[in-house]
């Protein structure tokens, strides 16, 4: 009788001690590589600082702009209404939910548009779609928008109307609306995506 | 199997084999519907269910009735109910085939009357019935089926509540001994 | 592939089904361990009937350990199951009023309702004072509110707050419960004097 017990005891130690060394699974999809190199070929994830200025000073309501630097960077100087995603807690559930929302356009940006392509690619390995680069960062934002060129008399129309463009944008971006550092308590408002289905409960 | 109380001799299946049962029934009930036992939820179901009854328009002026109001599309809530149900066959299928089914009588330690029991027995249920709301649950809900899933507030409220119990033991222990 | 309703392999019309099956698993198991009598329960507290201890806690680690190899095993999905959310300070009050009511009353919710089945009038008594105990509560609640909402954590596991992984956390209650089932059980051999060992 008593070995029984005894018995019981040990595999039940056992098993206990094997749950140890098991490893949780991830619960991410993700995208087979064949996939994700054709769409990293793609030129068509980038935007152009041009398009995400015209789409900020419309309010684009679908519009999430996202800043993939770290937090004192994005304190110092951010775009409006941007969200600070640091690119290391991309994968973390707070980073996580700001993407997969259906609806939403999100645009990743940085100094120069290479942190955000990364963090495009991961994104797009975990399956995620609509993310955009905003090509050269804020960088290239800065060299167009706030501070743009005056094209030469032999270019073409088409210069001339960007250039007006990003005057204008420039007026709006450095006049009607300052840009500092208080854009930490920007609130965005929007539909967090919806995990799998988690069971209610309760007693 | 052997637990003698006083004369009778009840038959008791062998508390390890239960629960080893129950564990199973709780990971079965998680494979299923993701979720494991309750029982104090259907409790307040039906407190609801009852001021819904007696006084609609206080129901919905109650700041803590008005949170169940509208669920009677979800699922969920309705499980608890049904759970509890299945609760009252399983007893009663137990009690036939173990033969414990009596003529109603109370049962009390014997320092104590019958009397008095109720009225511990009323006091106990008004307690643990309020605190079952401020703990997210009861035995059952909270301790057991929270504390099995790892949930940082079941292993809490469970040994919160047993060692809760264990220090005002000394106390009330007239009432058992 | 579990949970099942969730990823549309049961409906919920059959979930309310096997409720009512896997509560009559629940009510058979707690009945014939013993649980439908107050002074067996109460029993634990005293040191002359370890049933609560022994169902409790073996429930408990099979569960655990059960649950983490499903998940390992790929038949649930543990991300989508159920963790009762924890509210420290209301939790903690909770318990401790729950812990002086079962001692008083000697019953919990899920056994009172099994002695119902079997003709105990005292465990009637108890269900009725659940039910004015709840009722108490939701009178006050609006004075409750914030306590009650209190320091809300979330969903979290034992793992979310300690970091220590779960593997760990069922090894350690399983040497725990292990441990205190062999002490209980020789303090009831030195306390007793006779003893039936359960027929295995």
């Amino acid at each position: 009788m008593n070995r029984n017990y005894y018995i019981l005891t040990a595999i039940m130690l056992i098993l206990a001690i094997g749950t140890v060394f098991i490893h949780e699974r991830k619960y991410t999809s993700e995208l087979p590589a064949s996939e994700l190199l054709w769409d990293i070929l793609q030129p068509s994830r980038f935007v152009t600082t041009d398009q995400v200025a015209k789409r900020i000073i419309e309010k684009d309501p679908s519009l999430l702009l996202i800043d993939v630097r770290s937090a004192s960077e994005y304190n110092k100087f951010s775009l409006p209404n941007a969200v600070n995603v640091p690119f290391d807690s991309i994968e973390t559930a707070t980073g996580q939910q700001y993407f997969g929302n259906p609806g939403t356009k999100v645009v990743l940006f940085g100094n120069d548009g290479i942190l955000s392509n990364r963090v495009w690619i991961l994104l797009r390995r975990l399956d995620l779609k609509n993310n955009y680069v905003m090509r050269g960062g804020l960088n290239e934002w800065i060299e167009t928008i706030i501070q743009p060129k005056m094209p030469k008399q032999t270019d073409p129309e088409t210069s001339f109307e960007q250039y007006n463009f990003r005057r204008a944008a420039r007026l709006y971006f450095t006049g009607a609306k300052v840009v500092t550092g208080n854009m930490k308590k920007v609130k965005v408002v929007f539909k967090k995506r919806k995990r799998a289905a988690v069971a209610a409960g309760g007693c | 199997m052997e637990n003698s109380i006083k004369k009778n001799n009840e038959k008791y299946i062998n508390p390890y084999l239960g629960g080893v049962l129950l564990g199973i029934v709780m990971l079965i009930s998680i494979f299923i519907s993701g979720r494991e036992l309750g029982i104090s939820g259907s409790v307040r179901n039906t407190v609801v269910e009852t001021a819904k009854v007696i006084s609609p328009k206080a129901a919905e002026n109650s700041t803590y009735y008005k949170k169940f109001l509208k669920k009677d599309t979800s699922p969920m809530s309705n499980w608890l109910d049904y759970e509890v149900l299945g609760v009252f066959l399983g007893g009663l299928l137990s009690g036939i085939l173990f033969k414990r089914i009596k003529k109603p009588f109370i049962e009390h330690g014997k320092s104590i009357t019958a009397k008095r029991r109720l009225i511990y027995a009323l006091i106990g249920g008004i307690l643990f019935g309020f605190g079952t709301r401020l703990g997210r649950g009861c035995t059952s809900g909270a301790a057991l089926s929270g504390a099995s899933t790892f949930s940082y507030g079941g292993v809490v409220v469970m040994f919160v509540l047993f060692g809760s119990a264990f220090a005002v033991a000394y106390f009330f222990r007239k009432l058992w001994v | 592939m579990g949970p099942l309703v969730l990823n549309g392999f049961i409906s919920s019309n059959w979930n309310l089904l096997i409720a009512v099956f896997i509560g009559m698993a629940f009510g058979f198991l707690l009945e014939s361990s013993g649980f439908s009598s107050s002074r067996n329960i109460a029993g634990v507290f005293y040191g002359y009937n370890f049933v609560v201890i022994r169902v409790f806690f073996t429930a408990v680690i099979v569960a655990m350990v059960g649950l983490l190899y499903m998940g390992y095993f790929g038949w649930v999905n543990l991300s989508q199951i159920f963790i009762l959310p924890t509210f420290l300070p209301s939790m903690i009050t909770g318990a401790v009023i729950m812990g002086v009511g079962m001692i008083i009353g000697g019953f919990c919710p899920g056994t009172s309702f099994t002695a119902i089945t079997i003709g105990k009038i005292d465990a009637l008594v108890f269900a009725i004072g659940l039910y004015i105990g709840i009722f108490f509560f939701a009178e006050g609640y609006p004075f409750l509110e914030k306590f009650y909402l209190s320091a809300n954590l979330g969903h979290v596991t034992l793992a979310d707050v300690t970091g220590i992984s779960l593997g760990w956390w069922a090894l350690i209650f399983t040497v725990f419960a292990l441990a205190s089932f062999w002490i209980t059980a020789s303090i009831e051999k030195k306390v007793r004097k006779r003893i039936k060992d359960y027929k295995f």
